[in-house]
C-alpha cells in the first residue's frame, strides 16, 4: 500500500467536506458581502437535527432531508432578524455580529443533550457494506457516498448559478446591486436566499461530515475555522474556487499529516498547515486563485 | 477664563493653549482626584473574589486599550488580540524563570516582545485591506496556539509557573495576593491609558484615526497609511504584551488555555460593548463581560438547583455563550457605539441639568 495515493484519497474526500462547507460561506459572502463566523455553528445545528431525529427511530435519508430544510429556515431566519439590520454597517460591526450568533447557537446547542458529548449516527445499511479498492486503497462505502453527495451538490449549484433564472438573478445581485435593484430584482429576496442556500448546503455537510467521523460540537463547528483557508485560497466569491480550494486544502492538510508529521515533533501539522498555507496565499495572491481581483492595495 | 471654576456653562476657549487643556472646569479636577482615592481604597472595601475580577478587568482593560488602538482607532480588524497576550506572558515567563529577571524587567520585555511579533503579523496590511486582514490575524492566532503546544521550551501549553514577586519588602503571598497585585496592576493601567491619551492628541494618534476613517484621503494629506497601520499594530500589540505579562504573574502561571481564540473573541467583544474608539470604553467593556459572565455563573447555579434541565445538561456552559453572543448581537444592533455612549450621554444630563439640552 503506497502512502501518496492513500494521502491523495483522504485528501479528497475530506476535501469534498470542505468544499461544500466552503460553498455556503461563498455564497453569502458574494451576495451580501458578510464574512459569517457562524458557518460552523450551522454545520453543527443541521448535523444534530438529523442525529436527533434519526434518535427517534426516523429513517436516516429522511432525517437528512429534514435536517437540511430545517437549516434552510435557519439561514433565512437569520438573515431576516440579524443581518437585514447591518446593512451599511461597518465590516467590523457585520463580522462581530456572526461571531456573537456563533456563540449564541453555541449556547443553544448546549442547552440540548448534544451540546459535550460525542456521537456517531448509525450507518445505514446501504453504506455498511464492502467497500472498493482504488489504486490499492481501500475506501468505505461511507466515503465514497459522502464524496459523490458533495460533489453532486456541488454540480447542482454550479448548475443553478449559471442555467437557472433565479441563480442568474442571484449573480447579477452579487455583481452589482445597485443595478440589479434598477431593474426590478428584489435585492432582499436574493440576501434570504443565499442565506437559505448557505443553510441547506451546511446541513449536507454536517451530515456527511457526521457520517464519517462521529458528531461532536468542537469537531463540526471547528469546520467553520478550516473554511477561511479553503476560500481565500480558492477566492472568496468563487462557486468554482470554493470546490477547487477545498479540493486542495484537504489533499494539502493529508500531504502535511503524511510527510511532515514525522519531521516536526508532536505532528498534528495537519491543523495548522492549511493556515500557513493561507497566509502565504494573501501575501502572494490575496484575491485567490478565482476570486475578484477586488483588493485596494494601500 | 469661564465664568465659574466649577462648571462649564460655555465655550471660553481663545487661545489653543486653552483648547488643549484636558481639565476644563475644577470640578473634572475634583472629580479625578475622588476616582483616585476610591481606586486606592477600593481593595479594602471589596470582598477577595471580587477583588480579583477587578484585578482581570484592569488586565483585560489593558489589553482592550491596546485592540482600540488597532481595531477601534485605526480600523484594522484584529482577531488575534489574546495570541499578542500569549506572546507577552510566555515571553515574560521565559525572562523571568530562563533569565532571572525581575518583574519590573520582565513585564515589559513581554511588551516590547509581544510589539515585534504584532508589527511583523501586521505586515500584511501594508497590502490587504478589512476582512483579508481580520483573516490574517485569525491565522496567526491559530498558528500561535499550535506553536505553543508542540514546543517543549514553552512545556507545550503546560504551565509554567512564575517566582512570587516582592516590592518594597512586601512579598506576593497566598494572603494578600489579589491586594497586592492590585496596587501593581492599578498604575500600569493609568500609566498605559495615560500613555495613549497623549498619543492621541499627537499627528501619529490622529494619522491612526485619518487612516480609519478614509484612508486615500489620509494619504493624499501627506499621512504614509502603511507606517500608520504598522504603528497601529506596533502600540496595539505591545498593549496586549504587558497585559499578557501582568496576567501571567497574576495567575501565577502561563497556561495556552488563556491566550486561545475564545479570549480573543471576548476582548473584541469587550471592545465593542464597551464602544470602538473610545477610553472610557476600554475600561467599561470589560468590567460589563466579566461581570456578565460571573452573572451567568450566579445565575446558572442557582437554574441548576431547580430541576429544569434534562440530565446530562451543564447549564453553566449554556448560558454563558448564550448570554456572551446576544449580548454582543444586541449591542451592535441597538447601540454599535457601545456604553461609552451611555457614559457620554450621562455626563451631558448632569451638565445640562435641569435643562433638557
Amino acid at each position: 500500500m503506497d502512502l501518496l495515493p492513500q494521502l491523495l484519497l483522504a485528501g479528497i474526500v475530506i476535501g469534498s467536506i470542505y468544499a461544500l462547507a466552503a460553498l455556503g460561506f461563498v455564497l453569502i459572502y458574494k451576495s451580501s458581502r458578510v464574512i459569517n463566523f457562524a458557518h460552523g455553528q450551522i454545520i453543527a445545528t443541521g448535523a444534530f437535527i438529523a442525529f436527533a431525529l434519526t434518535q427517534r427511530g426516523l429513517n436516516f435519508w429522511l432525517a437528512g432531508l429534514i435536517a437540511m430544510l430545517a437549516t434552510f429556515l435557519l439561514g433565512m431566519l437569520i438573515e431576516r432578524v440579524f443581518l437585514r439590520r447591518m446593512v451599511g454597517e461597518p465590516i467590523i460591526a457585520v463580522i462581530m455580529v456572526t461571531i456573537g450568533l456563533s456563540s449564541v447557537i453555541d449556547g443553544l446547542i448546549h442547552l440540548t443533550p448534544y451540546g459535550a458529548g460525542s456521537f456517531s449516527f448509525q450507518t445505514p445499511a446501504v453504506l455498511s457494506g464492502q467497500g472498493i479498492e482504488v489504486f490499492g486503497t481501500p475506501l468505505s462505502r461511507t466515503q465514497i457516498a459522502g464524496v459523490l453527495a458533495a460533489l453532486g451538490l456541488l454540480g447542482a449549484f454550479t448548475y443553478f448559478f449559471n442555467k437557472s433564472t433565479l441563480g442568474i438573478t442571484m449573480r447579477a445581485v452579487a455583481d452589482d446591486q445597485m443595478a440589479a435593484m434598477s431593474v426590478g430584482t428584489s435585492v432582499e429576496r436574493v440576501f434570504a436566499l443565499a442565506w437559505a442556500a448557505a443553510g441547506l448546503t451546511a446541513a449536507a455537510a454536517g451530515v456527511i461530515l457526521g457520517l464519517m467521523s462521529g458528531l461532536t460540537l468542537g469537531g463540526l463547528a471547528g469546520i467553520g475555522l478550516k473554511v477561511f483557508p479553503v476560500v481565500i485560497l480558492g477566492g472568496l466569491d468563487s462557486v468554482i474556487g470554493a470546490i477547487v480550494g477545498g479540493m486542495l486544502i484537504g489533499i494539502l492538510e493529508n500531504l502535511s499529516a503524511g510527510y511532515l508529521d514525522a519531521i516536526v515533533p508532536g505532528g498534528g501539522t495537519r491543523e495548522v498547515f492549511p493556515f500557513i498555507v493561507l497566509i502565504a496565499v494573501l501575501l502572494i495572491r490575496p484575491y485567490g486563485l478565482f476570486g475578484t481581483k477586488e483588493i485596494e492595495r494601500v | 477664563m469661564p465664568a465659574s471654576r466649577f462648571t462649564q456653562t460655555g465655550n471660553y476657549r481663545t487661545r489653543y493653549a486653552q483648547d488643549q487643556t484636558i481639565f476644563a472646569t475644577s470640578a473634572e479636577q475634583l472629580s479625578l482626584i475622588v476616582l483616585v482615592l476610591v481606586l486606592l481604597a477600593l481593595p479594602l472595601l471589596l470582598p477577595k473574589t471580587l477583588l480579583r475580577d477587578v484585578n482581570l478587568i484592569m488586565i483585560y482593560a489593558v489589553a482592550v486599550i491596546g485592540l482600540n488602538v488597532t481595531t477601534g482607532y485605526t480600523g484594522l480588524i484584529n482577531i488575534g488580540q489574546a495570541a499578542f497576550m500569549g506572546v507577552g506572558a510566555y515571553a515574560t515567563a521565559l525572562a523571568a524563570t530562563r533569565l532571572n529577571l525581575p518583574f519590573f524587567v520582565a513585564i515589559p520585555l513581554g511588551g516590547v516582545a509581544a510589539a515585534l511579533i504584532g508589527t511583523f503579523v501586521g505586515l500584511p496590511s501594508l497590502r490587504l485591506k478589512y476582512l483579508y486582514l481580520a483573516v490574517a490575524t485569525l491565522a496567526f492566532q491559530i498558528i500561535f496556539e499550535w506553536t505553543v503546544g508542540h514546543l517543549p521550551l514553552l512545556q507545550q501549553g503546560g504551565a509554567i509557573s512564575l517566582p512570587a514577586v516582592q516590592v518594597f519588602g512586601i512579598r506576593d503571598t497566598f494572603l494578600n495576593h489579589n491586594r497586592f497585585w492590585y496596587y501593581l496592576i492599578l498604575p500600569v493601567l493609568v500609566l498605559m491609558a495615560l500613555l495613549w491619551r497623549n498619543v492621541l492628541r499627537t499627528k501619529y494618534g490622529r494619522a491612526l484615526i485619518a487612516v480609519r476613517d478614509n484612508d486615500r484621503a489620509a494619504a493624499a494629506m501627506g499621512i504614509h497609511p502603511g507606517v500608520a497601520k504598522l504603528t497601529a499594530f506596533l502600540l496595539g500589540s505591545f498593549y496586549a504584551g504587558v497585559a499578557g505579562g501582568l496576567f501571567a504573574y497574576f495567575q501565577k502561571a502561563v497556561v495556552i488555555e488563556d491566550y486561545g481564540l475564545h479570549i480573543s473573541v471576548q476582548l473584541l467583544a469587550m471592545a465593542i460593548v464597551g464602544g470602538l474608539g473610545s477610553l472610557p470604553g476600554a475600561f467599561l467593556g470589560p468590567l460589563f463581560i466579566v461581570a456578565l459572565d460571573r452573572g451567568m455563573e450566579v445565575l446558572s447555579q442557582w437554574l441548576g438547583g431547580q430541576n429544569l434541565f434534562p440530565e446530562g445538561v451543564d447549564v453553566a456552559t449554556a448560558l454563558r455563550p448564550l448570554a456572551f453572543g446576544l449580548t454582543i448581537v444586541l449591542f451592535l444592533m441597538f447601540e454599535p457605539r457601545g456604553l461609552a455612549n451611555w457614559w457620554r450621554l450621562s455626563r451631558m444630563y448632569f451638565k445640562k441639568w435641569p435643562y433638557k439640552f
